[in-house]
């Protein structure tokens, strides 16, 4: 931290650090708790009491409602929506920064046009491209719109950063004998490694949570990701609360593992100094 | 692969800030390595958003035929009062959720960055808000503000029981809290990594010419940050305009009309309302809106600047 | 140097989209069967309906309306003629996709849907078979169904839509146990009803449960008090489009009536902030929070199963919304979702329409069906179910619903199912800020007569 000074201890940090704890865990805890509650009892009691009887009823049920395969599917979707985003991503933000030219200029002013496109409203037109590709009610469908609308805001965001990578370091490699192509792997992709887990945690994220597209585009309950598992539980008119917590807590385990494993490198990648 | 430099118009490259080098040598345009997120944005954002703007000169109910309708459309769209009641929301909520989380952002980031041992455990605690989807952020929060079941009568505090979504100004509480609780842990993260990077010799000097914490905070940090504010700012705003998934379960855009932001309005319009028409043309504000704003952040930053902060270390 | 940076360029490219394009192709839109039987697609695919179609529906999931759905789905598939291809959504979910479907001409033989407005949308747009003469010819059909269900599925004189599942009126709910403790009796006119809401409230006990943020909640004592005061005829005018319609008197003084409600605190406090979707409304009064609740029949069910031993140990009890005195409505007329509807896609092949038709004839509410739905808790809209209602563990409430059904002089549909989805929107916000006070019962017939012809 700035401060080295180990006589004046940051007491308003740490009060603050706990309360703001405090505020986090409540409403972690009251989905936690819930999950293993049964619909029964859940609102005879206190939405804080400890669940009596303890049921792992809710469980069985979300993993009997196909689970394991929505969860498979997720992944996929994920994995092929972040993985090409962030490449194209940074290509292109790297060409707006270190190129000239009316031609990029124009294309970096398109891409700002796709920063605020709401979803739903393109939901129509998305729909018929994707029928008229045949590649309706398919995992490749999920990925491609979601690539398109994840670019603008990661090109933003990379082009900032790669802004920031001081121009002798361009200038010396170009002495070397560099081509833009070896400058883009070895020299900036390095440097923007926090920017880049910025936006790949964002977009893994968007995409994990993205219930839209997922609705309208995939049909058969083999196609299906995890967000449309958690709405497997809400009837007509009503919702069986305990039993969405419990979906709930499932969607959130694998990235809560994904997040413990991966922290360190996480962190470590955000703050990956330049010319530290 | 030599790039190729298809450049229409080669002017000389403006010598970058700081930089002494060889002079301007051609610039390539690179337009090649663009060139997959063209196409892939042209053919599932731009052709779609085509097809949105066309639609907003239409009158359609999603169901029959799409019938022609000149400007009448837009006409009908901008004398509604929901729309501007729904444009003025927007506004409103961009500005109270930045004004929420940014501060205790930064604060929460300078504190994560600490390398004591407890503040790590913490930081692991306070990233789990990011990991729920909204709807499930949604659906908790109502369940624990209702009045007679949810949180007051569990922790027995009567002032809770307020009517947190039936009244139109709670509501606006409401909401703002629950989008800082849901977002607050990303922009931590963005900040932490951005503290992470000050150099600690600014600090060391400071230090030797006797400024306090408070001084280094407002006279090192905040300008070091200047970058990662604009980029948390930027993800913010534009964040904010697509606002859907939380207040549509939370509220779907009540009561009344005080929580229908234009998305909302947009999708509640089409979808429920069955005018893709009018919702088209709401959609359109809401992508010039999301322009303006971006290249306003961007232009606060210095947009044309090709110079580093780090020039010159 | 050059040469291995274009090709790892060239190798990046197309492995990221190669290991896109590997994963599965889809099919060519939801009409195209997936797995068993494809019937042709229904998007252009010159592909000719080969043999006998199969006809894809979709139905909403969730028991256990999903589970009886699909049983009777599967008996019907192992008869070995035409075949039905079913998939479940969420209710949400399900009206999203279906208009997106619609929209873009990719609609399943088989829409599931609620009639009334809906129903007069689609067949506007002629996206609905006519089914009127195929009725008429199939006696079977024809005598199945209670008569109050057809009105729903009518556009114009035309039979658009055959019901299925169960009818949901609504219902007058009290907590029988509440009542005796306070010596009270379920009401049968507007004063008793009124006096009870005086005698709760000094009790300490609220009146009326109401999940007011849910707006359709609210929406059900409009439907009542409209049709109590000024008859069902009110309502048909207004569903007719006639200019104005919602200038009746019987409109502003079922308005005032709310007023009067909210003002007398007959509510639960802070209803609008109370959800219905997570039953925290029901969860009033079966925890005696609350003496009465306005709900639907489909409460019987989830209260049963949630609220412990309410249900089984007889604290629970049903009854008619009560008169009006002077009104024009009696205590027979129903208000609620009469059933829900099947139309058939004309978009779809000739085959699959006539897959739908069988299904249609001899799938839907066969006899299993009608009585998978008692033994759940809902009357089938079929006649000819009273030994399984006799049979029933429900038969108290069951057999009370059926003769309600049997002697309704009418059975008004919700409303925000009745009406068009544009003014029916504007309906559940003015609904919301009627009941809030917040617009005057006049402002709320002038915003309403606003919205006529959209």
């Amino acid at each position: 931290m700035n401060n080295r000074n180990p006589r004046t201890w940051n007491w308003f940090g740490g009060v603050a650090g706990w309360l703001w704890l405090a505020i986090i865990i409540i409403p972690i805890y009251f989905v936690f708790v819930t999950s293993f509650k049964t619909t029964s009892t859940y609102f005879g009691s206190n939405p804080l009491a400890l669940p009596a009887p303890f049921t792992f009823d809710n469980y069985v049920r979300v993993v009997e409602a196909n689970f394991i395969g929505y969860l498979v599917n997720s992944v996929i979707v994920v994995i092929g929506t972040v993985g090409p985003l962030l490449i194209f991503a940074f290509m292109a933000a790297y060409a707006i920064v270190r190129g000239e030219g009316r031609l990029i200029r124009f294309v970096q002013r398109g891409f700002l046009l796709g920063l605020a496109i709401p979803v739903q409203a393109t939901i129509v037109p998305v729909y018929l491209l994707i029928i008229t590709m045949h590649m309706y009610d398919s995992l490749p469908a999920l990925m491609l719109p979601g690539i398109a609308f994840g670019l603008p805001l990661s090109i933003l965001i990379l082009a900032n950063f790669i802004r920031d990578i001081p121009n002798e370091l361009f200038e010396s490699m170009s002495l070397d004998g560099c081509t833009e192509w070896q400058k883009l792997w070895r020299l900036a992709f390095p440097m923007t490694q926090p920017a880049l887990v910025t936006v790949a945690v964002y977009q893994a994220l968007l995409s994990w949570n993205g219930f839209l597209f997922p609705l309208i585009l995939t049909q058969s309950p083999g196609k299906r990701t995890l967000p449309l598992a958690l709405w497997a539980f809400q009837g007509e008119y009503a919702t069986d609360i305990p039993v969405v917590l419990a979906a709930v807590v499932l969607t959130l385990a694998p990235i809560l593992v994904l997040y413990a494993f991966g922290r360190r490198y996480l962190v470590s990648g955000m703050t990956a100094g330049v010319g530290k | 692969m030599t790039v190729a430099s298809t450049s229409v118009a080669t002017t000389a490259a403006p010598a970058p800030a700081g930089a002494a080098g060889p002079p301007a040598t051609r610039k390539p345009s690179l337009i090649l390595f663009a060139l997959p997120a063209l196409l892939f944005f042209l053919v599932f954002a731009i052709v779609p958003l085509l097809g949105v703007i066309v639609l907003s000169f239409t009158k359609w109910n999603g169901i029959g035929a799409i019938v022609f309708n000149g400007l009448a459309t837009w006409q009908d769209t901008l004398t509604r009062p929901t729309t501007w009641n729904a444009l003025w929301l927007t506004v409103r909520i961009v500005i109270l959720s930045w004004l929420a989380q940014t501060p205790l952002s930064i604060l929460l980031g300078v504190f994560v960055a600490g390398h004591q041992r407890y503040r790590q455990v913490l930081a692991v605690i306070f990233f789990l808000p990011l990991l729920l989807s909204s709807a499930a952020i949604a659906i908790t929060y109502k369940t624990l503000l209702d009045p007679n079941f949810g949180l007051a009568a569990g922790l027995n505090i009567p002032l809770l029981a307020q009517n947190w979504l039936g009244d139109e100004v709670l509501v606006w509480f409401v909401l703002i809290f629950i989008i800082s609780w849901q977002f607050i842990p990303f922009h931590t993260l963005i900040y932490q990594g951005g503290v992470r990077q000050i150099p600690k010799a600014l600090y060391e000097a400071a230090e030797i010419d006797g400024a306090g914490r408070l001084k280094q905070f407002f006279y090192i940090t905040l300008p070091q940050l200047k970058y990662t504010i604009i980029t948390s700012s930027t993800l913010m705003a534009v964040g904010s305009l697509t606002y859907f998934d939380i207040i549509f379960v939370l509220t779907t855009g009540g009561p009344g009309t005080s929580t229908r932001i234009l998305p909302l309005d947009m999708y509640l319009t089409g979808f429920r309302g069955s005018e893709m028409g009018v919702a088209s043309a709401i959609a359109v504000m809401l992508v010039v809106i999301g322009l303006s704003l971006a290249m306003a952040v961007q232009r606060l930053g210095g947009k044309g600047s090709r110079g580093s902060q780090m020039d010159g270390m | 140097m050059s040469a291995t940076s274009r090709r790892s360029f060239l190798a990046l490219s197309a492995a990221a989209v190669g290991g896109v394009a590997l994963s599965a192709c889809g099919t060519a839109g939801p009409g195209t069967g997936t797995g068993a039987s494809a019937g042709a697609g229904a998007s252009g695919a010159a592909s000719g309906g080969a043999a006998a179609g199969t006809a894809s529906m979709w139905a909403l999931s969730g028991q256990p309306n999903e589970g009886i759905v699909k049983n009777s789905v599967d008996a019907f598939n192992a008869k070995g003629g035409p075949k039905v291809q079913v998939d479940f959504f969420q209710n949400d979910a399900y009206k999203q996709k279906i208009r997106t479907a619609i929209g873009a001409g990719q609609a399943p033989t088989l829409i599931y849907g609620w009639g009334g407005g809906g129903l007069r949308t689609y067949a506007a747009a002629n996206q609905v078979e006519d089914l009127t003469s195929w009725v008429n010819a199939t006696p079977a059909i024809k005598d199945r169904y209670i008569n109050t269900v057809w009105n729903a599925a009518t556009v114009n004189g035309k039979i658009f839509a055959l019901a299925g599942n169960g009818t949901q009126p609504i219902i007058l709910w009290y907590n029988k146990a509440v009542f005796d403790a306070h010596g009270a009796q379920p009401p049968t006119t507007w004063a008793d009803l009124m006096k009870l809401v005086t005698l709760f409230n000094s009790k300490g006990v609220a009146p009326f449960s109401l999940g007011g943020q849910s707006r359709w909640t609210s929406m059900m004592w409009l439907q009542y008090l409209l049709d109590r005061i000024g008859g069902p005829t009110v309502f048909q005018s207004i569903l007719e489009e006639k200019k104005d319609a919602w200038s009746d008197p019987a409109v502003l003084e079922m308005a005032k009536k709310v007023v009067e409600l909210v003002q007398a605190k007959a509510f639960i406090s802070n209803f609008a902030s109370v959800a219905a979707d997570g039953n925290a409304d029901q969860a009033l009064l079966w925890t005696g929070k609350a003496a009465m609740m306005l709900h639907g029949g489909w409460t019987y069910g989830s209260m049963k199963a949630n609220g412990g031993d309410f249900v089984s140990s007889g604290k629970l009890g049903w009854t008619t919304f009560p008169t009006i005195a002077g009104g024009k409505g009696d205590i027979k007329g129903l208000v609620g979702n009469p059933a829900n509807y099947w139309s058939i896609s004309s978009k779809a092949t000739a085959a699959e329409k006539e897959a739908a038709k069988a299904y249609l004839k001899d799938g839907l509410l066969a006899k299993d069906e009608a009585a998978a739905f008692v033994k759940s808790g809902t009357i089938p809209v079929v006649k000819g179910v009273e030994a399984q209602i006799d049979q029933s563990a429900d038969k108290p409430y069951l057999s009370w619903v059926y003769a309600r059904l049997n002697e309704a002089s009418s059975f008004t549909q919700s409303w925000d199912q009745a009406l068009q989805p544009t003014p029916a929107e504007e309906l559940l916000k003015n609904i919301e800020q009627l009941f809030l006070l917040k617009i005057t019962p006049e402002q709320f017939v002038t915003n309403m007569n606003a919205t006529i012809g959209k």
